[in-house]
Protein backbone atom coordinates (compact mmCIF):
# COMPACT_ATOMS: atom_id res chain seq x y z
CA UNK A 1 0.00 0.00 0.00
CA UNK A 2 1.29 3.48 -0.80
CA UNK A 3 0.59 6.02 1.87
CA UNK A 4 -0.54 9.57 1.32
CA UNK A 5 1.92 10.77 3.90
CA UNK A 6 4.38 9.13 6.28
CA UNK A 7 5.84 11.02 9.19
CA UNK A 8 8.84 9.50 10.98
CA UNK A 9 10.32 10.76 14.23
CA UNK A 10 9.42 14.32 13.56
CA UNK A 11 10.74 16.84 16.07
CA UNK A 12 10.29 20.59 15.92
CA UNK A 13 11.87 23.29 18.04
CA UNK A 14 11.23 27.03 18.19
CA UNK A 15 14.52 28.24 19.55
CA UNK A 16 15.02 26.10 22.67
CA UNK A 17 11.39 25.18 22.98
CA UNK A 18 10.60 21.60 21.99
CA UNK A 19 7.25 21.88 20.22
CA UNK A 20 6.74 18.50 18.55
CA UNK A 21 8.22 15.38 20.10
CA UNK A 22 8.95 12.23 18.08
CA UNK A 23 5.81 12.28 15.98
CA UNK A 24 5.36 9.21 13.75
CA UNK A 25 2.32 8.11 11.79
CA UNK A 26 1.15 7.24 8.32
CA UNK A 27 -2.20 7.66 6.67
CA UNK A 28 -3.79 6.21 3.52
CA UNK A 29 -4.92 8.23 0.51
CA UNK A 30 -8.34 9.79 -0.14
CA UNK A 31 -9.39 10.11 3.45
CA UNK A 32 -9.99 12.96 5.84
CA UNK A 33 -7.44 12.88 8.61
CA UNK A 34 -8.17 15.12 11.57
CA UNK A 35 -5.50 16.30 13.99
CA UNK A 36 -7.18 17.44 17.20
CA UNK A 37 -5.95 18.70 20.52
CA UNK A 38 -6.12 21.67 22.86
CA UNK A 39 -4.67 25.05 21.84
CA UNK A 40 -0.91 25.18 21.88
CA UNK A 41 -0.46 21.41 21.51
CA UNK A 42 1.44 21.81 18.22
CA UNK A 43 -1.31 20.99 15.71
CA UNK A 44 -0.68 23.93 13.42
CA UNK A 45 3.06 23.43 13.69
CA UNK A 46 2.67 19.81 12.60
CA UNK A 47 0.70 20.93 9.56
CA UNK A 48 3.34 23.51 8.63
CA UNK A 49 6.13 21.00 9.11
CA UNK A 50 4.54 18.84 6.40
CA UNK A 51 4.66 21.46 3.63
CA UNK A 52 7.73 23.18 5.07
CA UNK A 53 5.87 26.45 5.52
CA UNK A 54 7.37 26.35 9.00
CA UNK A 55 10.62 27.56 7.50
CA UNK A 56 9.16 31.06 7.16
CA UNK A 57 9.84 31.22 10.87
CA UNK A 58 13.60 31.68 11.20
CA UNK A 59 13.62 30.23 14.71
CA UNK A 60 12.03 26.92 13.75
CA UNK A 61 14.20 23.80 13.51
CA UNK A 62 12.99 20.46 12.21
CA UNK A 63 14.38 16.94 12.51
CA UNK A 64 12.89 13.74 11.12
CA UNK A 65 11.17 12.72 7.92
CA UNK A 66 7.97 13.56 6.12
CA UNK A 67 7.41 11.34 3.08
CA UNK A 68 4.90 11.92 0.33
CA UNK A 69 4.81 9.17 -2.30
CA UNK A 70 7.97 7.85 -0.69
CA UNK A 71 9.92 11.09 -1.14
CA UNK A 72 11.23 12.76 2.00
CA UNK A 73 10.36 16.45 1.75
CA UNK A 74 13.36 17.26 3.94
CA UNK A 75 15.85 15.55 1.64
CA UNK A 76 18.53 18.00 0.50
CA UNK A 77 17.81 17.27 -3.14
CA UNK A 78 14.16 18.16 -2.84
CA UNK A 79 13.14 21.66 -3.89
CA UNK A 80 11.10 23.47 -1.25
CA UNK A 81 8.80 25.09 -3.82
CA UNK A 82 8.00 21.62 -5.22
CA UNK A 83 7.16 20.43 -1.72
CA UNK A 84 4.78 23.31 -1.13
CA UNK A 85 3.04 22.71 -4.45
CA UNK A 86 2.25 19.12 -3.44
CA UNK A 87 0.08 20.56 -0.70
CA UNK A 88 -2.77 23.00 -0.99
CA UNK A 89 -3.15 24.98 2.20
CA UNK A 90 -6.18 26.63 3.76
CA UNK A 91 -5.72 28.79 6.84
CA UNK A 92 -7.59 29.59 10.00
CA UNK A 93 -8.41 33.15 9.00
CA UNK A 94 -9.72 33.35 5.43
CA UNK A 95 -6.80 35.08 3.75
CA UNK A 96 -7.49 35.76 0.08
CA UNK A 97 -5.22 38.44 -1.36
CA UNK A 98 -7.49 41.43 -0.70
CA UNK A 99 -6.01 43.57 -3.45
CA UNK A 100 -6.59 40.94 -6.13
CA UNK A 101 -9.79 40.01 -7.91
CA UNK A 102 -11.61 36.74 -7.28
CA UNK A 103 -10.27 35.39 -10.57
CA UNK A 104 -6.69 36.48 -9.87
CA UNK A 105 -6.71 34.91 -6.42
CA UNK A 106 -7.26 31.50 -7.99
CA UNK A 107 -5.20 32.12 -11.13
CA UNK A 108 -2.10 33.43 -9.38
CA UNK A 109 -0.66 30.09 -8.23
CA UNK A 110 -0.99 28.28 -11.58
CA UNK A 111 0.26 31.36 -13.42
CA UNK A 112 3.38 31.88 -11.28
CA UNK A 113 4.15 28.18 -11.36
CA UNK A 114 3.69 27.87 -15.11
CA UNK A 115 1.03 25.17 -14.78
CA UNK A 116 -0.90 26.45 -17.78
CA UNK A 117 0.07 27.32 -21.34
CA UNK A 118 -2.46 29.97 -22.26
CA UNK A 119 -5.33 32.12 -21.08
CA UNK A 120 -8.07 29.68 -22.04
CA UNK A 121 -6.39 26.87 -20.09
CA UNK A 122 -6.09 29.22 -17.13
CA UNK A 123 -9.75 30.24 -17.41
CA UNK A 124 -10.71 26.58 -17.46
CA UNK A 125 -8.55 25.78 -14.44
CA UNK A 126 -9.95 28.71 -12.46
CA UNK A 127 -13.49 27.65 -13.28
CA UNK A 128 -12.77 24.05 -12.33
CA UNK A 129 -11.22 25.06 -8.99
CA UNK A 130 -14.10 27.39 -8.15
CA UNK A 131 -16.59 24.65 -9.03
CA UNK A 132 -14.78 22.17 -6.82
CA UNK A 133 -14.92 24.70 -4.01
CA UNK A 134 -18.71 25.15 -4.45
CA UNK A 135 -18.17 28.80 -5.25
CA UNK A 136 -18.52 29.07 -9.03
CA UNK A 137 -22.27 29.69 -9.14
CA UNK A 138 -22.02 32.47 -6.58
CA UNK A 139 -19.16 34.36 -8.21
CA UNK A 140 -19.19 33.54 -11.91
CA UNK A 141 -20.52 37.02 -12.77
CA UNK A 142 -18.20 38.82 -10.35
CA UNK A 143 -14.83 37.29 -11.23
CA UNK A 144 -13.27 40.71 -11.76
CA UNK A 145 -14.43 42.07 -8.42
CA UNK A 146 -12.08 42.21 -5.45
CA UNK A 147 -11.99 39.18 -3.19
CA UNK A 148 -12.57 41.43 -0.19
CA UNK A 149 -16.21 41.91 -1.19
CA UNK A 150 -17.02 38.24 -0.44
CA UNK A 151 -18.46 37.04 2.87
CA UNK A 152 -16.22 35.17 5.31
CA UNK A 153 -17.51 31.77 4.25
CA UNK A 154 -17.13 32.66 0.57
CA UNK A 155 -13.63 33.95 1.19
CA UNK A 156 -12.70 30.66 2.82
CA UNK A 157 -14.09 28.71 -0.15
CA UNK A 158 -12.12 31.03 -2.42
CA UNK A 159 -9.02 30.06 -0.45
CA UNK A 160 -9.92 26.41 -0.96
CA UNK A 161 -10.23 27.07 -4.70
CA UNK A 162 -6.85 28.84 -4.63
CA UNK A 163 -5.34 25.76 -2.99
CA UNK A 164 -7.00 23.32 -5.40
CA UNK A 165 -5.86 25.28 -8.46
CA UNK A 166 -2.32 24.10 -7.75
CA UNK A 167 -3.53 20.53 -8.34
CA UNK A 168 -2.06 19.34 -5.04
CA UNK A 169 -1.94 15.77 -3.76
CA UNK A 170 -2.86 16.71 -0.23
CA UNK A 171 -4.99 19.54 1.12
CA UNK A 172 -3.96 20.94 4.50
CA UNK A 173 -6.59 22.79 6.46
CA UNK A 174 -5.69 24.69 9.61
CA UNK A 175 -8.94 25.11 11.58
CA UNK A 176 -10.72 26.25 8.42
CA UNK A 177 -14.04 26.87 10.13
CA UNK A 178 -12.81 28.46 13.36
CA UNK A 179 -13.79 31.94 12.21
CA UNK A 180 -17.00 31.08 10.38
CA UNK A 181 -20.65 30.97 11.40
CA UNK A 182 -22.36 27.54 11.69
CA UNK A 183 -23.98 27.67 8.25
CA UNK A 184 -20.76 28.59 6.49
CA UNK A 185 -18.92 25.96 8.56
CA UNK A 186 -21.26 23.15 7.60
CA UNK A 187 -20.88 24.12 3.95
CA UNK A 188 -17.11 23.76 4.26
CA UNK A 189 -17.54 20.38 5.98
CA UNK A 190 -19.82 19.15 3.19
CA UNK A 191 -17.25 20.34 0.70
CA UNK A 192 -14.48 18.41 2.44
CA UNK A 193 -16.45 15.18 2.22
CA UNK A 194 -16.81 15.79 -1.51
CA UNK A 195 -13.14 16.63 -1.97
CA UNK A 196 -11.78 13.45 -0.42
CA UNK A 197 -12.79 11.60 -3.60
CA UNK A 198 -9.84 13.29 -5.28
CA UNK A 199 -7.57 14.46 -2.50
CA UNK A 200 -6.23 13.45 0.85
CA UNK A 201 -7.33 16.02 3.38
CA UNK A 202 -5.56 16.77 6.62
CA UNK A 203 -7.49 19.07 8.91
CA UNK A 204 -6.44 20.58 12.19
CA UNK A 205 -9.28 21.24 14.58
CA UNK A 206 -9.70 22.12 18.23
CA UNK A 207 -13.25 20.84 18.05
CA UNK A 208 -13.61 17.07 18.70
CA UNK A 209 -17.20 17.08 17.41
CA UNK A 210 -15.99 18.33 14.07
CA UNK A 211 -13.34 15.60 13.94
CA UNK A 212 -15.98 13.00 14.79
CA UNK A 213 -18.36 14.31 12.09
CA UNK A 214 -16.06 14.39 9.13
CA UNK A 215 -12.86 12.46 9.61
CA UNK A 216 -11.96 8.87 8.78
CA UNK A 217 -8.76 8.90 10.80
CA UNK A 218 -7.99 11.02 13.78
CA UNK A 219 -4.94 11.84 15.85
CA UNK A 220 -4.92 13.35 19.31
CA UNK A 221 -2.02 15.64 20.06
CA UNK A 222 -1.22 16.81 23.56
CA UNK A 223 1.68 19.04 24.56
CA UNK A 224 3.65 18.17 21.45
CA UNK A 225 3.17 14.43 21.74
CA UNK A 226 1.05 12.15 19.63
CA UNK A 227 -1.12 10.48 22.27
CA UNK A 228 -3.33 8.41 20.04
CA UNK A 229 -4.08 7.83 16.37
CA UNK A 230 -6.54 5.53 14.66
CA UNK A 231 -9.81 5.18 12.83
CA UNK A 232 -12.15 7.90 14.01
CA UNK A 233 -14.91 5.50 15.09
CA UNK A 234 -12.45 3.57 17.26
CA UNK A 235 -10.82 6.59 18.85
CA UNK A 236 -14.14 8.12 19.78
CA UNK A 237 -15.87 4.97 21.03
CA UNK A 238 -12.96 3.12 22.57
CA UNK A 239 -10.07 5.48 23.24
CA UNK A 240 -6.99 3.64 24.47
CA UNK A 241 -5.56 6.53 26.39
CA UNK A 242 -7.09 8.27 29.35
CA UNK A 243 -6.16 11.73 28.03
CA UNK A 244 -7.91 11.04 24.75
CA UNK A 245 -11.03 9.97 26.57
CA UNK A 246 -11.03 13.13 28.65
CA UNK A 247 -10.60 15.23 25.53
CA UNK A 248 -13.29 13.61 23.38
CA UNK A 249 -15.94 13.76 26.09
CA UNK A 250 -15.14 17.43 26.54
CA UNK A 251 -13.53 17.42 29.97
CA UNK A 252 -10.42 19.04 28.56
CA UNK A 253 -10.42 21.87 26.11
CA UNK B 1 -4.92 72.17 30.24
CA UNK B 2 -6.58 70.84 27.13
CA UNK B 3 -7.03 74.39 25.92
CA UNK B 4 -3.33 75.10 26.30
CA UNK B 5 -2.36 71.97 24.43
CA UNK B 6 -4.80 72.74 21.63
CA UNK B 7 -3.41 76.24 21.38
CA UNK B 8 0.17 74.98 21.20
CA UNK B 9 -0.81 72.45 18.55
CA UNK B 10 -2.40 75.21 16.51
CA UNK B 11 0.63 77.44 16.93
CA UNK B 12 2.95 74.70 15.70
CA UNK B 13 0.96 74.42 12.48
CA UNK B 14 1.02 78.16 11.80
CA UNK B 15 4.50 78.33 10.18
CA UNK B 16 3.51 76.05 7.31
CA UNK B 17 0.68 78.37 6.33
CA UNK B 18 2.84 81.44 6.75
CA UNK B 19 5.54 79.88 4.59
CA UNK B 20 3.11 78.93 1.86
CA UNK B 21 1.46 82.35 1.86
CA UNK B 22 4.78 84.13 1.97
CA UNK B 23 6.42 82.16 -0.82
CA UNK B 24 3.44 82.29 -3.13
CA UNK B 25 2.70 85.98 -2.55
CA UNK B 26 6.32 86.90 -3.24
CA UNK B 27 7.04 84.36 -5.96
CA UNK B 28 3.95 83.52 -7.99
CA UNK B 29 3.89 86.87 -9.80
CA UNK B 30 7.13 85.97 -11.61
CA UNK B 31 5.94 82.52 -12.70
CA UNK B 32 4.78 82.01 -16.26
CA UNK B 33 5.25 79.36 -18.91
CA UNK B 34 8.35 81.11 -20.25
CA UNK B 35 9.69 81.32 -16.68
CA UNK B 36 9.77 77.50 -16.64
CA UNK B 37 11.70 77.27 -19.91
CA UNK B 38 13.90 80.35 -20.31
CA UNK B 39 17.46 80.88 -19.23
CA UNK B 40 17.99 83.17 -16.23
CA UNK B 41 18.18 86.86 -17.06
CA UNK B 42 21.41 88.80 -17.08
CA UNK B 43 21.82 90.80 -13.86
CA UNK B 44 20.90 94.00 -15.61
CA UNK B 45 18.93 94.59 -18.82
CA UNK B 46 17.60 91.99 -21.24
CA UNK B 47 14.47 89.79 -20.84
CA UNK B 48 12.79 88.73 -17.59
CA UNK B 49 14.25 85.23 -17.95
CA UNK B 50 13.45 81.98 -16.17
CA UNK B 51 14.71 78.84 -14.53
CA UNK B 52 14.59 76.38 -17.44
CA UNK B 53 18.01 74.72 -16.96
CA UNK B 54 17.61 74.47 -13.19
CA UNK B 55 14.12 72.95 -13.47
CA UNK B 56 15.35 70.44 -16.05
CA UNK B 57 18.41 69.75 -13.90
CA UNK B 58 16.26 69.16 -10.83
CA UNK B 59 14.06 66.71 -12.74
CA UNK B 60 17.13 64.88 -14.08
CA UNK B 61 18.77 64.71 -10.65
CA UNK B 62 15.52 63.55 -9.03
CA UNK B 63 15.06 60.81 -11.62
CA UNK B 64 18.64 59.62 -11.30
CA UNK B 65 18.54 59.69 -7.51
CA UNK B 66 15.26 57.80 -7.54
CA UNK B 67 16.68 55.22 -9.95
CA UNK B 68 19.82 54.60 -7.89
CA UNK B 69 18.53 55.28 -4.39
CA UNK B 70 15.10 53.82 -5.12
CA UNK B 71 16.50 50.44 -6.22
CA UNK B 72 19.04 50.16 -3.44
CA UNK B 73 16.63 51.52 -0.84
CA UNK B 74 13.80 49.24 -1.91
CA UNK B 75 15.81 46.02 -1.74
CA UNK B 76 17.47 47.10 1.48
CA UNK B 77 14.05 47.77 3.02
CA UNK B 78 12.75 44.42 1.83
CA UNK B 79 15.74 42.70 3.39
CA UNK B 80 15.34 44.61 6.66
CA UNK B 81 11.72 43.54 6.87
CA UNK B 82 11.94 39.91 5.85
CA UNK B 83 15.32 38.95 7.28
CA UNK B 84 15.11 41.09 10.39
CA UNK B 85 16.44 38.23 12.52
CA UNK B 86 19.87 38.37 10.84
CA UNK B 87 22.76 40.32 12.35
CA UNK B 88 23.33 41.98 8.98
CA UNK B 89 19.78 43.35 8.95
CA UNK B 90 19.99 44.55 12.53
CA UNK B 91 23.25 46.43 11.96
CA UNK B 92 22.12 47.79 8.59
CA UNK B 93 18.99 49.16 10.17
CA UNK B 94 20.98 50.81 12.92
CA UNK B 95 23.33 52.44 10.40
CA UNK B 96 20.43 53.65 8.27
CA UNK B 97 18.77 55.20 11.31
CA UNK B 98 22.00 57.05 12.01
CA UNK B 99 22.28 58.10 8.37
CA UNK B 100 18.82 59.66 8.43
CA UNK B 101 20.20 62.08 10.99
CA UNK B 102 23.39 62.81 9.06
CA UNK B 103 23.93 66.45 8.07
CA UNK B 104 23.49 66.28 4.32
CA UNK B 105 26.30 68.74 3.74
CA UNK B 106 28.67 66.04 4.92
CA UNK B 107 27.27 63.67 2.31
CA UNK B 108 27.84 66.42 -0.25
CA UNK B 109 31.45 66.76 0.83
CA UNK B 110 31.89 63.01 0.62
CA UNK B 111 30.56 62.99 -2.96
CA UNK B 112 32.87 65.92 -3.72
CA UNK B 113 35.92 64.04 -2.53
CA UNK B 114 35.21 60.79 -4.36
CA UNK B 115 33.50 62.01 -7.55
CA UNK B 116 34.43 65.66 -8.13
CA UNK B 117 38.08 65.77 -7.11
CA UNK B 118 39.18 62.75 -9.21
CA UNK B 119 37.31 64.05 -12.27
CA UNK B 120 38.63 67.56 -11.66
CA UNK B 121 35.18 68.88 -12.55
CA UNK B 122 31.81 69.47 -10.92
CA UNK B 123 29.40 66.99 -12.46
CA UNK B 124 25.76 65.95 -12.50
CA UNK B 125 26.51 62.39 -11.49
CA UNK B 126 28.20 63.48 -8.26
CA UNK B 127 25.02 65.39 -7.38
CA UNK B 128 22.77 62.44 -8.22
CA UNK B 129 25.04 60.18 -6.19
CA UNK B 130 24.92 62.50 -3.15
CA UNK B 131 21.13 62.75 -3.39
CA UNK B 132 20.88 58.95 -3.67
CA UNK B 133 22.90 58.54 -0.50
CA UNK B 134 20.63 61.04 1.24
CA UNK B 135 17.38 59.31 0.24
CA UNK B 136 18.41 55.65 0.61
CA UNK B 137 17.78 55.49 4.38
CA UNK B 138 14.38 57.19 4.03
CA UNK B 139 13.28 54.81 1.30
CA UNK B 140 14.72 51.70 2.97
CA UNK B 141 13.15 52.39 6.36
CA UNK B 142 9.78 53.19 4.82
CA UNK B 143 9.81 50.16 2.51
CA UNK B 144 10.64 48.08 5.57
CA UNK B 145 7.53 49.44 7.29
CA UNK B 146 5.46 48.73 4.19
CA UNK B 147 6.49 45.06 4.06
CA UNK B 148 6.25 44.69 7.84
CA UNK B 149 2.65 45.85 7.68
CA UNK B 150 1.60 42.91 5.47
CA UNK B 151 -0.33 40.47 7.69
CA UNK B 152 1.62 37.28 8.39
CA UNK B 153 -1.29 35.19 7.11
CA UNK B 154 -0.89 36.80 3.67
CA UNK B 155 2.80 35.94 3.64
CA UNK B 156 1.94 32.36 4.49
CA UNK B 157 -0.67 32.37 1.73
CA UNK B 158 1.89 33.62 -0.78
CA UNK B 159 4.53 31.03 0.11
CA UNK B 160 1.98 28.20 0.32
CA UNK B 161 1.59 28.64 -3.46
CA UNK B 162 4.98 27.00 -3.87
CA UNK B 163 6.75 30.02 -5.34
CA UNK B 164 10.28 31.30 -4.90
CA UNK B 165 11.22 34.18 -2.60
CA UNK B 166 11.60 36.73 -5.45
CA UNK B 167 8.21 35.78 -6.88
CA UNK B 168 6.53 35.90 -3.48
CA UNK B 169 8.01 39.26 -2.52
CA UNK B 170 7.87 41.00 -5.89
CA UNK B 171 4.88 39.51 -7.67
CA UNK B 172 2.48 38.74 -4.85
CA UNK B 173 3.35 40.70 -1.73
CA UNK B 174 4.61 43.87 -3.43
CA UNK B 175 1.10 44.61 -4.59
CA UNK B 176 -0.14 44.10 -1.04
CA UNK B 177 2.46 46.62 0.14
CA UNK B 178 2.33 48.84 -2.93
CA UNK B 179 0.90 51.91 -1.25
CA UNK B 180 3.54 51.91 1.46
CA UNK B 181 6.26 51.34 -1.11
CA UNK B 182 4.93 54.11 -3.32
CA UNK B 183 4.81 56.45 -0.35
CA UNK B 184 8.42 55.55 0.44
CA UNK B 185 9.47 56.44 -3.10
CA UNK B 186 7.50 59.70 -3.01
CA UNK B 187 9.14 60.68 0.27
CA UNK B 188 12.49 59.98 -1.39
CA UNK B 189 11.49 62.12 -4.37
CA UNK B 190 10.44 65.04 -2.19
CA UNK B 191 13.71 64.79 -0.30
CA UNK B 192 15.72 64.69 -3.54
CA UNK B 193 13.78 67.66 -4.92
CA UNK B 194 14.35 69.87 -1.91
CA UNK B 195 17.88 69.15 -0.74
CA UNK B 196 20.46 71.89 -1.30
CA UNK B 197 23.47 70.93 0.78
CA UNK B 198 24.41 67.73 -1.13
CA UNK B 199 24.54 69.80 -4.31
CA UNK B 200 26.69 72.69 -3.08
CA UNK B 201 30.00 70.95 -3.71
CA UNK B 202 28.95 68.62 -6.49
CA UNK B 203 27.09 70.18 -9.41
CA UNK B 204 28.35 73.80 -9.42
CA UNK B 205 25.00 75.15 -10.59
CA UNK B 206 25.54 76.37 -14.10
CA UNK B 207 22.45 78.31 -15.08
CA UNK B 208 23.21 79.17 -18.64
CA UNK B 209 23.04 75.84 -20.42
CA UNK B 210 20.72 72.84 -20.45
CA UNK B 211 21.87 69.29 -19.62
CA UNK B 212 25.18 68.50 -21.33
CA UNK B 213 26.02 65.11 -19.86
CA UNK B 214 26.41 63.35 -16.56
CA UNK B 215 30.06 64.34 -16.32
CA UNK B 216 29.29 68.05 -16.77
CA UNK B 217 27.97 70.62 -14.31
CA UNK B 218 24.22 70.99 -13.99
CA UNK B 219 21.86 73.17 -11.97
CA UNK B 220 18.99 72.44 -9.62
CA UNK B 221 16.26 74.68 -8.27
CA UNK B 222 17.33 74.73 -4.61
CA UNK B 223 20.88 75.58 -5.60
CA UNK B 224 19.67 78.30 -7.98
CA UNK B 225 17.60 79.80 -5.18
CA UNK B 226 20.64 79.76 -2.91
CA UNK B 227 22.95 81.34 -5.47
CA UNK B 228 20.53 83.93 -6.79
CA UNK B 229 19.21 84.96 -3.40
CA UNK B 230 22.75 85.67 -2.27
CA UNK B 231 23.51 87.79 -5.34
CA UNK B 232 23.33 91.59 -5.18
CA UNK B 233 20.92 91.85 -8.16
CA UNK B 234 17.24 92.58 -7.76
CA UNK B 235 16.41 90.65 -10.97
CA UNK B 236 18.00 87.55 -9.61
CA UNK B 237 16.17 87.92 -6.31
CA UNK B 238 12.93 87.88 -8.30
CA UNK B 239 13.98 84.71 -10.12
CA UNK B 240 14.83 83.14 -6.76
CA UNK B 241 11.34 83.97 -5.45
CA UNK B 242 9.73 82.49 -8.54
CA UNK B 243 11.90 79.39 -8.26
CA UNK B 244 10.89 79.04 -4.60
CA UNK B 245 7.23 79.04 -5.62
CA UNK B 246 7.95 76.29 -8.17
CA UNK B 247 9.92 74.21 -5.66
CA UNK B 248 7.19 74.54 -3.07
CA UNK B 249 4.64 73.49 -5.67
CA UNK B 250 6.67 70.37 -6.54
CA UNK B 251 6.91 69.38 -2.87
CA UNK B 252 3.21 70.07 -2.22
CA UNK B 253 2.24 68.07 -5.33
CA UNK B 254 4.29 65.09 -4.15
CA UNK B 255 2.72 65.40 -0.72
CA UNK B 256 -0.83 65.54 -2.10
CA UNK B 257 -0.19 62.50 -4.32
CA UNK B 258 1.18 60.53 -1.40
CA UNK B 259 -1.84 61.45 0.74
CA UNK B 260 -4.20 60.25 -1.97
CA UNK B 261 -2.20 57.05 -2.23
CA UNK B 262 -2.16 56.43 1.52
CA UNK B 263 -5.82 57.22 2.00
CA UNK B 264 -6.75 54.24 -0.13
CA UNK B 265 -5.03 51.77 2.17
CA UNK B 266 -7.57 49.13 3.00
CA UNK B 267 -5.90 45.93 4.13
Amino acid sequence: MTWAIEVNNLNVWYGDKHILKNISFKIPKNIIFAIMGPSGCGKSTLLRAMNRLLELNPHARVEGQVRIDGIDVYNDNVDITWVRRQFGMVFQIPNPFPHLSIYENVALGPKLNGLVKNKSQLDELVKQALEQAYLWDEVKNDLKKPASMLSGGQQQRLCIARALALKPKIVLMDEPTANLDPVASSKIEELMLELKENYTIIIVTHNPQQAARISDYVAFLYMGELIEIGETSMVFTRPRHELTEKYVVGRMG
Amino acid sequence: MLGTISLLATISAIPIFMIIINIYSEGLRYVSLSFLIDFPPPPIGGKAGGIGPALAGSLILMSLALMIGGCIGFFTGLYLSEFSHTKLAQYTQLFLQIMVEFPTIIIGLFAYSILVVPLKRFNAFAGAFALSVVIIPYIALNVREAYKSIPYSLKEAAFSLGISHPKAYLRVLLSAARRGVLTALLIGMAKAAGETAPLLFTILGTSFSYFEGLDKPINAIPLLIYNFALSPYERWHQVAWGASAILLSIILAIFVISRIVVKEVKI
